[in-house]
């Protein structure tokens, strides 16, 4: 069972080292010759701590890296050890689910033993980003289930990052996947420049750190100065050159999500994300009646105390819902009659807002999600979308007051047009692109207290700069590509 | 710019909850490729066994580009689509037509009497504004719904052979949901067998799955039917044939008003059935448009219609274990543990309304 707690607040002392930048790219390299950094287009190379590893270090170090052992926690004290003797310029653990607390011990030992090494922490559960479809491969052929008309079924890190975000709030969220090599032509060849793009915009958009792995075919080709391989790669560092930077300010949620059990939440949370639902998940144990304000529905997958208790029910008479899945006790509301009964679940008045128990585990997260996003205060929802469904939203805050920057990912193949409505009056929005530089101005039209635009094209990635009516940009920059 | 329409980007990947064991493909030598595509508001699948992996991936990508092509006439979502075309001039007008519109248009007809009426291309307008009062958009009146119904009645479209149609209404349009996608299967079988696939399965978003031959050493490819009792687990083999698979949208979880995407345009209400239906026959234009019909007239009308098509078969399941079967050559077994015994219900008189992913919410 993942449960982690404060692992947050070790990794917080560091915390003035970090990265103010997110959406950094590690490459994992494994060949003895490498490429440049203007060939990789990244600076930071990941070793698998081995036998090897010191002799590729040095290597790298010659060209100009910085380098990183990727080490488990078993061998993450000679990693460590080597590293420091020989310029390593830090160490990435991995580990499992189940083993948090030798993880935060070892965090803690290494910082305090080697204070020049960056300590890095490996989210577990990354996964290969892709719009996929529902064929089950097996020995001997393919099982297929049938099902009425599905929507496009996105693999995204989104849930697993923001979960992370929450638990590891002293270091950006730090993940990495392996390809999925069971079709034929992708083990022959590889990824397509295109997946390692989605890849790297995923993690930019979501705010995350990733190591990309490479397959073998591109490694070497990138090693010898192959051509094709060179000119493939040249849209990833176009992609890798978009996707890291600042991070000024934090996505607005509008959905609290009180957990601390990943497996047992994760289903929801995962098709909370694909309905483009902007949630927050917090600790139960830390979480204060305050941080309740600001949400419009709140969900508990953990058992409520006492406070808790309180908490939530002084949330809903302020006029939240508050949703408790699965956590059947005598709450204060009880005691009154239910307004309403289905067959899943009771719903108590509470004040000017609700408590609805659910009183079963979420067994359809497709449907519970389009419940959330049902019970959401139209109003306030920051960030929609029309017509995209292969593409996931996020929103920040800026760097000046008042701008928002809108994140775009698309996961079809397809390049797609994306009709969004964002929250607040904009007087402009700029869009800029990997493949169009920034920025280009779009036409913006102002409904309801909403900011309504188009964005002609998103390829992979796209993020829209909005800024507030009064401080439009005076020109407009050209495109870098 | 106005305000946009509101069918929102929100609908998403049913059952991508499902935990689905994946191992590694074939022990055959022969290799399999694997394509997904996006197209016409879900992801279609194209897998293939060939000797060349090359091979076998162009001829998807030409199945994929004559479904992104019939996707450009049949759409009632792209503004400049023939179909788009048809809705804006067809009215007392008859509009010349691309052959596979004007087929597919022809094939939902005969399916409307088949089912006495109950599946129309028809009732799309009804859906719009029962979705849209649902999500509190608008109010829903009574005069409202019989105005729209004045919309709605596939005999009113004639057919003018051999390429025109005419609506004999001005209000009318159609929208080819529930038949499209099966259309788009079969035109996709015939490009991979005109490239020399012989081994391949095809799936439009699960609702509509087709088999071409079957995988190395295997007599057909293995579908496992949705079931929403998760325990009868209804298997069919599939060899140069089709299974398609209708359900209304599931009810809340937390209580909220909801709509299915399927209404009964006599009432103007959302279907109600406790059963999920999936077809077999030998063309994915033929069992996408019988699973919309099957489900709305329910399992009684429903066998008697199936007994009338050649290598067809049925089931109805509800998340009770209560299933329906009938069968004129295909064998849908039953592999789960409890088999439970059939229960006779009377079928409602319903309608099927094609979905439209993008719509739903």
């Amino acid at each position: 069972m993942r449960m982690r707690r404060g692992i947050g607040f070790i990794a917080l002392l560091g915390a003035f080292a970090a990265p103010a930048s997110v959406g950094k790219v590690y490459v994992r390299w494994t060949q003895q010759s490498v490429p440049a950094p203007k060939t990789l287009g990244v600076n930071d190379l990941v070793i698998p701590w081995n036998e090897e590893a010191n002799s590729l270090l040095e290597v790298a170090k010659k060209q100009g890296y910085r380098v990183y052992f990727e080490t488990t926690l078993e061998q993450a004290l000679a990693a460590a050890e080597s590293g420091a003797k020989e310029g390593a310029a830090g160490i990435i653990l991995k580990s499992s689910a189940s083993a948090t607390a030798q993880l935060e011990e070892k965090e803690r030992s290494l910082r305090s033993v080697y204070p020049r090494l960056k300590i890095l922490v490996l989210a577990d559960g990354g996964k290969q980003p892709k719009m996929r479809g529902w064929m089950v491969f097996k020995k001997n052929g393919i099982l297929q289930v049938s099902s009425p008309t599905s929507q496009p079924w996105l693999d995204s890190n989104l849930a697993m990052l923001r979960y992370e975000r929450e638990f590891q709030s002293g270091q950006t969220p730090l993940y990495t996947f392996s390809w999925d090599l069971s079709d034929g032509l992708m083990k022959e060849q590889g990824p397509s420049p295109a997946d390692y793009a989605l890849a790297i915009a995923e993690a930019g958009a979501f705010r995350a750190d990733l190591i990309l792995e490479l397959h073998e075919r591109q490694e070497k080709g990138l090693a010898s100065g192959d051509q094709e391989t060179l000119s493939d790669w040249e849209q990833v560092k176009r992609t890798i050159e978009f996707c890291e930077r600042e991070n000024h300010g934090a996505e607005e949620a509008r959905v609290g999500v009180l957990t601390n059990n990943y497996e047992l939440s994760y289903e929801a949370l995962n098709l909370m994300a694909r309905h483009n639902i902007p949630y927050r998940v917090l600790q139960p144990g830390e979480v204060k009646a305050r941080d309740l304000k600001g949400f419009d529905v709140v969900i508990a997958f953990v058992a409520l105390g006492k406070e808790l208790t309180e908490d939530i029910r002084g949330f809903a008479e302020q006029g939240g819902v508050a949703v408790l899945v699965n956590l059947p006790g005598a709450y204060p509301w009880v005691s009154s009659a239910p307004t309403k009964t289905s067959a899943h679940s009771t719903t108590y008045s509470v004040g000017k807002g609700r408590v609805i128990e659910l009183g079963e585990a979420v067994t359809d997260p497709e449907t519970f999600a389009q419940d959330v996003r049902r019970l959401m205060v139209r109003e306030q929802i920051p960030v929609s979308l029309w017509n995209s469904l292969t593409t996931l939203v996020t929103a920040y805050a800026g760097e000046k007051a008042g701008e928002t920057i809108v994140e775009l990912v698309n996961y079809d193949e397809e390049t797609t047009q994306v009709q969004v409505r964002v929250k607040g009056t904009y007087g402009s929005a700029r869009y800029e692109s990997p493949e169009r530089g920034c920025c280009e101005r779009l036409k913006v039209s102002q409904e309801n207290g909403f900011t309504e635009f188009v964005v002609p094209d998103v390829m992979i990635g796209g993020r829209v700069h909005l800024e507030p009516a009064m401080s439009q940009p005076k020109e407009e920059t050209k495109p870098k590509h | 710019m106005t305000c946009m329409p509101w069918n929102e980007t929100l609908a998403a990947a049913l059952l991508a909850w499902i935990p689905l064991l994946v191992a590694p493909a074939q022990e055959t030598k022969i290799p399999l490729v694997h394509k997904t595509k996006y197209i016409m508001g879900t992801v279609y699948e194209i897998a293939a066994y060939n000797e060349s992996p090359q091979h076998a991936s162009q001829a998807i990508d030409k199945a994929f580009a004559e479904i992104a092509r019939l996707d450009e006439v049949m759409s009632n979502y792209k503004p400049e689509s023939d179909l788009s075309r048809l809705n804006r001039n067809g009215h007392f007008h008859a509009e010349r037509l691309p052959a596979d519109l004007y087929r597919a248009i022809e094939e939902s007809l005969r399916y409307s009497k088949v089912s006495g009426g109950k599946f129309d291309i028809t009732v799309a307008p009804l859906v719009d504004l029962w979705k849209a009062a649902l999500r509190g958009e608008r109010s829903l009146t009574a005069t409202e719904v019989e105005k729209l119904r004045a919309c709605i009645g596939y005999e009113k479209i004639e057919l003018i052979p051999p390429d025109r149609v005419e609506f004999h209404s001005t209000c009318m349009r159609i929208d080819l949901g529930s038949i499209g996608k099966g259309y788009a299967v079969d035109r996709a079988v015939e490009i991979l067998r005109a490239n020399g696939i012989k081994s391949a399965l095809i799936d439009a978003g699960q609702s509509t799955i087709y088999g071409i031959g079957a995988p190395p050493g295997k007599s057909a490819w293995e579908v496992h039917l949705r079931d929403p009792s998760n325990r009868a687990d209804p298997v069919v083999m599939l060899s140069e044939n089709s299974v398609s698979t209708s359900e209304q949208t599931a009810a809340s979880l937390l209580g909220n008003e909801t709509a299915g995407h399927i209404i009964d345009p006599e009432t103007g209400r959302p279907l109600e059935t406790k059963y999920a239906l999936s077809v077999v026959a030998k063309t994915g234009t033929a069992s996408d448009a019988l699973s919309t019909t099957l489900l709305l007239v329910g399992p009684e009308k429903g066998k008697a219609i199936v007994k009338e098509i050649a290598d067809a078969a049925a089931i109805w399941i509800s998340a009770a274990g209560e299933t329906e079967t009938v069968t004129t050559g295909p064998e849908i077994r039953l592999m789960g543990k409890t088999a439970v015994e059939a229960t006779k219900i009377e079928g409602k008189a319903q309608s099927v309304v094609p979905a439209s992913p993008r719509e739903n919410r």
